[in-house]
């Protein structure tokens, strides 16, 4: 991932008091690498669980707690329960239970010990990747003011001030410096969030709470801007060379607003190294690749490249029809057969002239018949008749001429 | 997520750095931004007045790569109509035929028949070619051969039933799983009945309804059996293709019969059910399509 050109970020001069700016207009500083980094919030989140428990102390109750005791069970047959109580008599104490957890004055079930793990490791390179990615995050304003700071008024992000502020000694002009650039609604916010925590904290010795605000990071060791800025309610400095992942990502949430001197974000360059170059400070470091490059989904799909290979959309899906049997759906049938069609017309066609001529013969039959074809019909089979025994050779046969009435 | 970069802070804060655009990879410089549109977008707004008009040049290839498809696509189904519409005569023409065949076939028995009782005698008809079998029995408590035997027939379900060949090796195969089918000469009505209603081609190993002839043209179309009707007369007239034409079929998966068996357990001939029952099978068919 070559950086062809990094973004510059111009730095904020100061107000008139400090004139060594006034001299040379707006100043620009390239934007260091780290901000480009993947913002990784599973890794930021991980590490800022493990490495909040590193500045735990340990608690535990007293070894000896409920054990102060000589109780013995009575064991079976005296009506009451087996365990242990104690001995003597003389007092309420005599033949209470004792031990068990249970038991009023018993000591606690699992006694809590100080040699409970408190601490946790966590691997160099992933504490770095949270740091780096907090740095990221850190210059993204949306995240920013996710994360609930009012970055509404600042200029740019990341905000960088000139150097002239590392020298500032008094609060009132830290003040002064943190309205001119834009930051202090947020410093305001932070005072006006002070509150007596709810709960038990309330008393263990936490008893105010408030919100976070800006984080000043300097880059001069002993800068006077320390002492001037760490009095203002929520506002948090640090040396760009120890920088701290509980600070830039309190709560493990990403996005703390961070307001870098000059010399601080120059030196982030050295401290992280880029994306090729190892880092100075960290032996053999360099920062974290990202899984994807261009994580713009919908711009690589509309991308020519891909577009160019893709297939078109199917957009009529054909799905699986209800089957619908052909020998009683007409019109199924004859997208199997288109004969069908033809041939059931003929049918019903001979069918129809089937039924007209029976109908025709019986009609003929049950009408009744008239005299003269009654007659014609009784003629019709007289010489029918006449015309068998004449044609015949029967006459000849001297066993017929008996019944055959056939005279010579 | 590595691609943010520092946003120049104005009230409308949607507008990004154009220098971003430097390191996107590939040529996918064509990000939005005012300029003269390249091959196309020149509007003109009265007299000679160039509007510019941001048209990136892969939306204009897309679009033209659409116009393709769309044009192929119109060619593709124009083409398939015509197909169609030809196929269509065919089909009808077979089927006239075929129908006159059946016709003829149907005729020429009666006729037959009846000079053979004229002359006195007797006539024989040919010995049947195919056959159709139903499965009758279930599963359970089976001989392992005969159930091989069945499941080479294709008959792995109760009231399953299949098209088969006549020949020495069939015939042998049957007598030795005859307790557990039962089979006959199917007649024409029978086997476009099955065909029709319960007719289910295989394509690509699945059971697909024979809905439209173009799925019996994709399984049997290099056999010359394009339609519902060749199908059918392939099977009847033990055809060439007889094989693979009942092969497509699947096996018929028919209803228990209505009226029921008579007695599964004995021979037809015994009054049971099992076993050859010649030309009766079309009426245990009729019972169960």
């Amino acid at each position: 991932m070559a950086a062809a050109a990094r973004p510059l970020v111009s730095v904020q001069p100061l107000p008139g008091s400090l004139n060594d700016m006034a001299t040379d207009h707006v100043t620009t500083v390239a934007l260091p690498d780290v901000m480009k980094a993947s913002i990784r919030p599973d890794i930021v989140n991980f590490v800022h669980t493990n490495i909040s428990k590193n500045s735990r102390q340990p608690y535990a109750v007293s070894k000896k707690a409920g054990h102060q005791t000589s109780a013995e069970s009575w064991g079976t047959g005296r009506a009451v329960s087996r365990i242990p109580r104690v001995s003597g008599g003389g007092t309420h104490r005599a033949g209470q239970g004792a031990f068990g957890n249970m038991c009023r004055g018993g000591r606690m079930f699992a006694p809590t010990k100080t040699w409970r793990r408190w601490h946790r490791k966590v691997n160099v390179n992933q504490k770095r990747y949270a740091v780096v990615s907090a740095i990221a995050a850190s210059s993204i304003p949306s995240l920013v003011m996710a994360r609930g700071h009012r970055v509404e008024s600042v200029p740019e992000m990341p905000l960088v001030i000139s150097d002239s502020a590392e020298s500032i000694e008094k609060t009132s002009t830290a003040i002064k410096v943190l309205k001119e650039i834009g930051a202090y609604p947020d410093a305001e916010k932070a005072k006006d969030s002070q509150a007596i925590r709810p709960g038990k904290g309330k008393m263990r010795n936490r008893r105010y709470i408030s919100r976070k605000g800006p984080l000043i990071v300097y880059g001069t060791e002993g800068a006077k801007l320390v002492k001037a800025f760490r009095n203002i309610p929520g506002v948090e400095v640090a040396n760009v060379e120890r920088l701290n992942l509980l600070k830039l990502a309190p709560g493990g949430h990403l996005g703390r607003f961070v307001i870098w001197t000059k010399s601080a974000i120059e030196k982030l360059d050295s401290i992280y190294g880029s994306f090729e170059k190892c880092s100075e400070k960290k032996k053999g470091y360099v920062l974290p690749r990202s899984k994807m490059v261009n994580a713009d989904l919908a711009r690589i799909i509309n991308s020519d490249e891909v577009q160019s290979v893709v297939k078109p959309i199917k957009k009529e899906i054909k799905r699986a029809s209800l089957k619908k049997n052909p020998l009683k759906n007409l019109n199924v049938m004859l997208k199997l057969n288109p004969y069908a069609k033809t041939a059931r017309r003929m049918a019903l066609l001979a069918e129809a002239e089937r039924v007209k001529s029976k109908k025709e013969k019986l009609d003929k039959k049950r009408k009744p018949v008239s005299k003269e074809e009654l007659a014609a019909a009784k003629a019709a089979g007289k010489a029918w008749y006449k015309t068998m025994i004449s044609d015949s050779d029967y006459t000849e046969f001297d066993n017929f001429t008996k019944w055959l009435g056939v005279s010579q | 997520m590595s691609c943010f970069d520092p946003v120049k802070w104005d009230p409308s804060w949607h507008r990004p750095c154009s220098s971003i655009h430097e390191e996107l990879p590939g040529n996918c410089l064509t990000g939005p931004g005012k300029r003269p549109a390249r091959n196309q977008g020149h509007s003109y707004l009265g007299m000679g007045e160039e509007v510019m008009v941001a048209v990136p040049e892969s939306v204009l290839k897309k679009q033209k790569r659409e116009e393709e498809w769309e044009m192929a696509k119109k060619q593709e189904l124009a083409a398939t109509k015509k197909k169609n519409a030809e196929n269509r005569k065919l089909i009808f023409n077979r089927a006239k035929q075929y129908a006159k065949e059946y016709e003829e076939q149907g005729k020429q028995l009666v006729q037959l028949k009846r000079e053979a009782r004229l002359k006195g005698g007797f006539y024989v008809d040919p010995e049947a070619k195919l056959l159709f079998i139903i499965r009758i029995r279930g599963i359970n408590a089976m001989h392992p051969k005969t159930r091989s035997i069945l499941q080479l027939l294709r008959l792995r379900q109760i009231f399953n039933g299949v098209f088969l060949k006549v020949n020495k090796a069939t015939v042998n195969m049957l007598h030795r799983v005859e307790p557990y089918v039962t089979f006959g000469y199917p007649n024409l009505k029978s086997v476009r009945e099955l065909i029709y209603k319960r007719g289910f081609g295989k394509l690509t190993q699945q059971r697909i309804p024979l809905t439209d002839n173009s799925i019996i043209e994709q399984g049997l179309g290099k056999h010359g059996i394009i339609c519902v009707e060749d199908l059918i007369h392939e099977i009847i007239t033990v055809g060439p293709h007889f094989k693979e034409a009942n092969n497509f079929l699947w096996p018929f998966q028919l209803k228990a019969p209505l009226g029921g068996l008579k007695k599964k357990r004995n021979h037809y001939v015994e009054g049971g059910d099992a076993g050859n029952r010649e030309n009766y099978i079309n009426e245990l068919i009729r019972r169960m399509n």
